[in-house]
């Protein structure tokens, strides 16, 4: 499978503080890799790095194969057309309904494409989702679940080839929670997405990782398949995925 | 609460001390000379409190003179579980670190920099729509834009204005009374107007409402990680919501400012007829002879920068917001206070190039 998306020796910092230190990892295309760790270990920052919002001390990061300059606005824009991002308060615009903010990247990216043509790409969006009748909804009419699914259909709007998704199923309960999970899952399979998904939630990892890097206090403490971390003897990581209880 | 045994330099902790006894305590010990031993005896304590939790953490950490005997075993479990504050130099686990805090003139080239970024950019790219190079505005948001900061400004404009031209009317026509040149009531209202009041006046008016709704607006935008998901649709945030604002902006003045002139002479023209006789006609006749079209062009132009100003200002604050509601708060407030300052100076300027 094709890498799409590598770092290596990655370390990031701001304020003289370095935050992770020497991430080295890749993403392969058509799967969904998790990054977990406990609050506070880094694991929003690697995906804020990741997009461009904090750029990394030093490292080589490489996007479909080409290293990504972090400084130049000229070098990362044209990424932006090819990666989507679910945020973990879902970052709808508010003044927007929630068919505007699923067709603001298609308005921005062809403008004066025709209506037909827009409302086709919006609405098969939010089938895919399993979004139905909200659309003249603003985000502040819908429910947590529905925000959700808006936003990962924005994200989803441009066909990106990867998508970066924080805490998705944060502030969710059970039920919802496992259907975002599910479709993050149905639309790796159904349309080959790759997905990078920071969580902390033990039935979200279980239910959508296929690989996994773990992080301990901002340094990455396993990289590797979900199914042989589960067989591995690790202290942290025993303790880690039984919810603390095991020493 | 506390027996002390003289020379040995020991204290016996009674139970159910208050916070105010342990910090007397605390204070005790600390002046206390460094180099003598001090004993903390707990024996009589049968509920460990917070703050009597505290004090043994904290006298375990601070000082190696100080033996504590009877402690609860209870006590020890949760002071390992839960060490509190770190002693100098753990680092503990990795957080963000606390931001770089800038102050006095370091602070202020920083903030300089930063509006002069912004400012210079938001004009670059409406130079670009301007001139069909930049694309990209968002379809209908010029059109928003002009609704919520045109057209709902007229009616407070109109009336503000109105008020002004019936008080500087009232207050002027008894002195032109007694001079017996009532009639000048009209070139005073009308130059007045058109030239000072109306440009100043809206300008002040536009900074509480729309400068205040901006800045609100795009801080509350940079908090709930709006500003980001723009920046990761490869969209340039400054320009996706600056832009739309200053071309609305740039359409509205002029016809902002037109009724405000129109509705501020429209109150000199009450005030001349009730007060000083004027009849209508006669003083919109003094108001043409007085002034013109290169005054209104220089009422305008004024409000014209006033409203740019605004836009910018609002814009800064809104964009360098601290990431907090309170941040949102103090951002909104110093849009205002910053954008009315700027307007006086520009004001001032004006003043001194014009006349």
């Amino acid at each position: 499978m094709d890498k799409i998306l590598e770092v290596k020796n990655m370390d990031v910092g701001y304020s003289g503080k370095t935050i992770l230190k020497d991430i080295s990892f890749h993403i392969k295309k058509g799967e969904i890799a998790v990054i977990a760790g406990k609050s506070g270990s880094g694991k929003s920052t690697i995906l804020k790095t990741l997009i461009g919002l904090i750029p990394p001390v030093k490292g080589d990061v490489r996007f479909f194969g080409d290293t990504v300059d972090y400084f130049s606005e000229r070098s990362f824009c044209p990424i932006y057309k090819r990666i989507g991002v679910l945020y973990q308060n879902n970052a709808l615009i508010n003044s927007f309904n929630v068919y505007d903010n699923i067709a603001l990247p298609v308005k921005m990216e062809f403008p004066g494409i025709s209506r037909e043509i827009e409302e086709e790409m919006v609405y098969s969006r939010l089938a895919q989702v399993g979004l139905y009748g909200v659309e003249k909804l603003f985000p502040s009419e819908i429910s947590g679940g529905m925000k959700k699914r808006a936003a990962l259909a924005r994200a989803m709007i441009l066909n990106p080839e990867i998508i970066f998704c924080d805490e998705p199923s944060a502030g969710l309960d059970p039920i919802t929670a496992g259907s975002i999970d599910d479709l993050i899952v149905s639309l790796k399979n159904l349309f080959n997405i790759t997905f990078l998904v920071v969580t902390h939630e033990l039935r979200s990892i279980r239910a959508i990782a296929g690989r996994i890097l773990v992080l301990k206090e901002g340094k990455l403490h396993y990289f590797g398949n979900y199914k042989d971390m589960m067989d591995k003897q690790d202290l942290f990581i025993s303790k880690f995925f039984s919810g603390g209880k095991k020493e | 609460m506390v027996d002390r045994e003289g020379k040995v330099k020991s204290f016996v902790l009674a139970d159910n001390n208050s916070p105010g006894d342990i910090s007397s305590l605390l204070k005790e010990i600390t002046l206390l000379d460094k180099g003598s031993e001090i004993l903390v005896d707990f024996k009589n304590v049968v509920s460990y409190t917070p703050p009597v939790i505290a004090l043994i953490g904290h006298l375990r950490k601070e000082r190696d003179n100080i033996e504590l005997q009877n402690i609860s075993e209870d006590a020890f479990k949760f002071m390992e579980m839960f060490p509190g504050k770190p002693e100098s130099g753990d680092q503990g686990e990795s957080v963000d670190p606390e931001p770089v805090r800038y102050s006095g003139f370091k602070k202020f080239r920083k903030e300089l920099k930063i509006f002069l970024v912004l400012f210079l950019d938001e004009f670059y790219y409406l130079y670009r729509f301007f001139t069909g190079r930049g694309g990209g505005v968002y379809p209908g948001e010029i059109r928003k834009q002009m609704f919520l900061m045109g057209y709902r400004s007229f009616p407070i404009v109109s009336l503000i204005t109105f008020l002004i031209g019936v008080t500087i009317s009232i207050s002027s026509a008894e002195q032109l009374n007694q001079l017996g040149a009532n009639i000048y009531l009209a070139d005073l209202v009308g130059f007045g107007m058109v030239r000072e009041l109306v440009p100043l006046m809206t300008g002040i008016i536009l900074a509480g409402k729309i400068g205040a709704s901006i800045t609100a607006e795009i801080s509350s935008m940079d908090v709930m990680e709006e500003i980001d998901a723009i920046r990761t649709m490869g969209l340039i945030p400054e320009k996706f919501i600056m832009v739309p604002k200053l071309i609305s902006i740039t359409i509205m003045i002029p016809l902002l400012v037109a009724i405000a002139d129109f509705v501020g002479i429209l109150g000199g023209i009450l005030v001349g007829k009730i007060l000083s006789g004027i009849q209508p006609s006669i003083f919109l006749k003094e108001v043409f002879s007085a002034i013109g079209l290169s005054d209104f062009f220089i009422g305008l132009i004024k409000t014209m920068v006033f409203g740019w100003i605004i836009v910018v200002c609002s814009g800064y604050k809104g964009f360098t917001v601290k990431k907090s509601a309170e941040g949102v708060g103090n951002a909104t407030t110093e849009s205002v206070v910053l954008s009315v300052s700027l307007i006086i100076f520009f004001d001032c300027i004006f003043a001194i190039l014009f006349y």
